[in-house]
């Protein structure tokens, strides 16, 4: 009778350690699938950061080289009116007329440059200006971002 | 007596079982919606009024009044001396700048926030 209460246990005892085996394998089971799935979305994640930091550096680096451009652009201004000796005053006593249309060039120019900082599209002509003579002297990359200048 | 109390104990564990049963489990789903885009309308480029210079000096200056006056235009001139037309050409091109990186910045926060989507 004895043995028989045993060997019913033992069975008994059998059946739930395999079914907390099972139950412990469906939770490992599951538990991979669930690190799997971290693991993917954590590596998109860095993808997506590593792309975020491209875009943030390729920004930055983009305004950089228009601070630049501006820097130039206004050097250039300077040089116009200071280049050596140059007194536009003097300049404009002697050679009255001719400054007055380099004036109003210039100041043409320079209008154009604020409405193509504005947005305005860029004219075909501007596009095409590749000579010193056809690229507005005022804005030269703004005017044509292809533009190479040249001394 | 016997039978009653078997099945008073019976009925208790019935009633007892019942409370194992529990309340449904409530599942919230959390779904990520994108905030909407402000797709603001680009605003409108500038299209300036052409200005002309009229340079002044004390030699041609009655000439430039009497032309004025031939045009049909009020003699008098707002004047500025080349210095100050330098620093007025320079403050103009600073203007243009600030407008150009803010308009530059504008689209790279544009590009970064809806692009990279």
């Amino acid at each position: 009778m004895a043995i028989a209460i045993m060997l019913i246990t033992g069975i008994a005892g059998a059946g739930v350690y395999v079914m907390k085996l099972r139950a412990d394998n469906a939770t490992l089971k599951a538990n991979q699938i669930e690190l799997e799935r971290g693991i993917e979305s954590q590596t998109k994640l860095l993808e997506q950061q590593k792309k975020d930091f491209n875009a943030i550096l390729e920004s930055n680096k983009k305004l950089n080289a228009l601070v630049m451009t501006f820097k130039k652009d206004l050097e250039d201004l300077d040089k116009r009116f200071n280049k050596g000796k140059r007194d536009i005053g003097k300049l404009a006593i002697d050679r009255t007329g001719a400054i007055e249309r380099i004036i109003n060039k210039g100041a043409d120019n320079a209008a154009r440059c604020v409405e193509l900082a504005s947005g305005a599209e860029r004219t075909e002509e501007e596009l095409k200006a590749t000579k010193k003579s056809e690229i507005n002297p005022e804005c030269p990359s703004l005017a044509n971002p292809a533009y190479v200048p040249y001394e | 007596m016997y039978h009653m109390n078997k099945i008073l104990l019976i009925a208790l564990m019935i009633v007892l079982a019942g409370c194992s049963v529990g309340e449904k489990r409530v599942k919230i789903f959390s779904v990520e919606e994108p905030r909407a885009k402000l797709n603001l309308p680009k605003p409108e480029a500038l299209d300036l009024e052409k200005v002309r210079w009229i340079i002044i000096t004390s030699e041609n200056a009655e000439q430039v009044f009497a032309k004025l006056e031939a045009e049909g235009i009020d003699p008098v001139l707002f004047g500025l001396t080349d210095k100050d037309f330098e620093m007025i050409a320079k403050n103009f091109a600073q203007i243009r700048q600030k407008l150009q990186e803010t308009n530059n910045l504008l689209e790279e926060y544009k590009r970064y926030y809806e692009e990279t989507e």
